[in-house]
């Protein structure tokens, strides 16, 4: 009981540094590749694993300094806790923005941001379908307009949503040509 | 030097920049307006729009967004008791007031009178700072850019919002994220666990939309608010006889906001709540004070509005950030391939020149723009978050990929954003963390020719031999001072 007491968020926070600068020192030697050596002798004046050692290991220690404060109740608690309701809220919104990060690229940047959009709106308290349907549908039509014609940038495409765009862009011309376009 | 100013105030006066500075001070507004988002917020969501631009369009834009937002946040704290931003508390302890009273026209009008005073001010002052500093920093070798550089992040910590514990492990684990990718001196690999999407290290801009957007966002979600009632903009104009009455308050609030601006990391709510209760003090009808007084208003909003200047010197003149919102500045200079420090003024003095007059343009056209626009935003801040929060993140998600063309940096966009909302939750300010992360590299290397300086004894090399000394000598005591303050609130 006591443990799970303890195990608040600052206590999860601190526990993770603290196992990151331990096991980063403990395989110090896999995860920085050798220095650079010329005829015996290191190329720098100080080693790579030298700053990251003394990063880790101070990392590690205070972490754990911080760990034993909090179990020791030397530092009061702050952390906050969430109720049930606005915590489900949470995992769905990190679930709906993983998501929309990994169909970016194979389903473009329409489809995913509509999918997407549309579970936002629904969890941040929005149920009207009109406000729904300009939020997930046309803010992003929107932005890739803005986004490629003005400011000449990529965003992912799929290529028969980008076929049908190019059509698009054809037919209205010069009015949303971009600026090399334009100069052409 | 002088040559330098005069050509970077003739570039700053184009069309493109006005216009785009223009449209940063409405954006700002806009979204200081809507209480729950912020003009951090604001500034990481618009940061990508500035890579694409000229220096000396994009930067004045974003500094357009941080002092419309800034304002923008005092609206919702006067029209509905909510303060758009945290530097708007102590605006809504009077302007609340006199909303109430049915003047509430009247609080916004001294707000953004105040507010443009106070930071035109400011920004003359931070020029006129800028020479002798840039001057000075120039002589600066590697030994003494890295004790200034370590002088900093320990001030960070000093004056971060956290405990200090918390603050120095959060800092040491920006620098350690600072360390994934190549080496800077040595060239060689650390930390990419063998993924070729780490090699080139972390991305600043995933890194800060995500531990300072993504987080407003979620707890917007958490909420899940509806609108936030209705906003009346009611009563007459400010009168001449009360702006008057106010400008004893504005001119001291400037100064305290002014010299709270060159200290790093304090910023706008410290400053705001010093110079509202100057103004309280030094008031002859103190009672009046958080009972619709315009001269609290005023007190407030010049404060805050005063710290925005200041906080560019060490930025600009020595590449530090001393807040989060100069470390997205920081970001959109590196985007634009200036590296901000002693070299950046020898080599393009001009713009950083340029960037300050650009910085007094914004304050003049502050003025139209808000005067014109108020009614407007009176409006915004009852918009529902559940229509705004989606775009948001749409903006949030485009602008993470569209700097490198990269999915990895979306995934670690919402990576960062997980652990910025951990680290809200356990209370451990992120902003060490964010300053690690970026003075990180230039401190390694910086350490790294120190010690090809000195050959076997460093430390001897340093604290004897160089202006390192005196960086460290004028620090100790500071960062002491600070410490000890901390200690008695926190056992008070």
């Amino acid at each position: 009981m006591r443990v799970l007491k303890f195990l608040t968020a600052e206590a999860w926070l601190a526990g993770l540094l603290a196992l990151l600068g331990i096991l980063g020192l403990a395989f110090m030697s896999d995860l920085v590749a050798a220095p650079k050596v010329l005829f015996g002798r290191s190329l720098t004046a100080i080693p790579p694993s030298l700053f990251p050692s003394l990063v880790l290991g101070a990392l590690a220690i205070l972490a754990c300094m911080l760990l034993y404060a909090l179990r020791k109740s030397l530092l009061a608690d702050e952390s906050k806790t969430f109720e049930e309701g606005a915590f489900l809220r949470v995992v769905l919104l990190f679930a709906i923005m993983i998501f929309y990060a990994l169909t970016m690229s194979p389903l473009g940047f329409f489809i995913s941001s509509a999918l997407s959009l549309v579970g936002v709106a629904w969890l941040a308290g929005n149920r009207s379908i009109a406000q729904i349907c300009i939020v997930s549908v046309v803010s992003p039509i929107a932005l890739y307009i803005v986004a490629t014609r003005g400011l000449a940038v990529s965003l992912p495409e799929l290529s028969t949503i980008e076929f049908f765009y190019a059509r698009v862009f054809e037919t209205f011309g010069g009015f949303m040509s971009g600026p090399e376009e334009v100069a052409q | 030097m002088i040559e330098q100013f005069a050509e970077g105030a003739m570039m700053a006066f184009t069309l493109e920049t006005i216009v785009m500075i223009a449209i940063g001070l409405f954006s700002g507004m806009l979204v200081g307006a809507l209480p729950g988002f912020t003009t951090l917020m604001a500034m990481a969501i618009l940061l990508p729009l500035s890579f694409f631009l000229d220096p000396l369009v994009g930067i004045p834009f974003l500094l357009g967004v941080y002092k419309g937002g800034i304002f923008g946040g005092s609206i919702p704290a006067i029209l509905v008791s909510m303060p758009g931003t945290g530097a708007a508390v102590a605006t809504s302890i009077d302007g609340y007031k006199l909303t109430q009273k049915g003047e509430s026209r009247k609080a916004l009008d001294i707000a953004l009178f105040s507010s443009v005073i106070g930071d035109t001010f400011s920004d003359i002052f931070t020029i006129m700072l800028i020479f002798p500093i840039a001057i000075l920093v120039m002589q600066f070798g590697p030994p003494e850019l890295f004790a200034v550089l370590l002088m900093s992040l320990v001030i960070i910590v000093a004056t971060s919002g956290s405990n200090p514990l918390k603050g120095l492990v959060m800092m040491l684990f920006g620098l350690w994220l600072a360390q994934i990718g190549t080496d800077p001196i040595g060239g060689v690999e650390r930390f990419t666990f063998g993924l070729f999407e780490l090699k080139s290290g972390i991305p600043l801009l995933p890194m800060l939309i995500g531990v300072f957007a993504l987080p407003e966002l979620v707890y917007a979600v958490m909420r899940n608010e509806k609108a936030s009632g209705f906003a009346k903009l009611v009563g007459e104009r400010l009168n001449r006889v009360e702006f008057k009455r106010c400008i004893p308050t504005i001119r001291r609030s400037t100064i305290i906001g002014t010299s709270i601006g060159i200290v790093p990391g304090l910023g706008q709510v410290v400053a705001a709540m010093m110079g509202y209760s100057a103004a309280k003090n030094a008031s002859s009808h103190p009672e009046t004070f958080g009972e619709g007084e315009i001269e609290g208003v005023a007190a407030a909003e010049a404060a805050n509005n005063a710290v925005n200047g200041p906080t560019l010197v060490p930025l600009l003149t020595l590449g530090i950030p001393g807040d989060n919102v100069t470390a997205i500045l920081l970001g959109a200079f590196v985007a634009q391939g200036l590296r901000p420090g002693p070299q950046l003024f020898e080599e393009q003095g001009s713009i950083v020149f340029g960037i300050l007059v650009a910085m007094v343009l914004a304050n003049i056209m502050f003025v139209i723009i808000g005067y014109l626009s108020i009614p407007f935003f009176a409006r915004i801040v009852t918009i529902k978050t559940g229509l705004l929060v989606p775009i948001v993140i749409m903006f949030a998600f485009a602008g993470a990929y569209v700097f490198r063309s990269d999915t990895t940096d979306v995934l670690m966009l919402v990576a960062f954003g997980a652990f910025g909302l951990l680290a809200r939750a356990a209370k451990f300010d992120v902003m060490p963390m964010v300053m690690g992360f970026i003075l990180g590299g230039p401190l390694e290397y910086a350490f790294g020719q120190t010690v090809a300086m000195a050959g076997n004894s460093p430390l001897t090399f340093m604290f004897t031999e160089r202006l390192g000394m005196v960086a460290v000598l004028v620090a100790t005591p500071i960062i002491g001072y600070i410490l000890w303050r901390r200690m008695r609130t926190a056992t008070a």
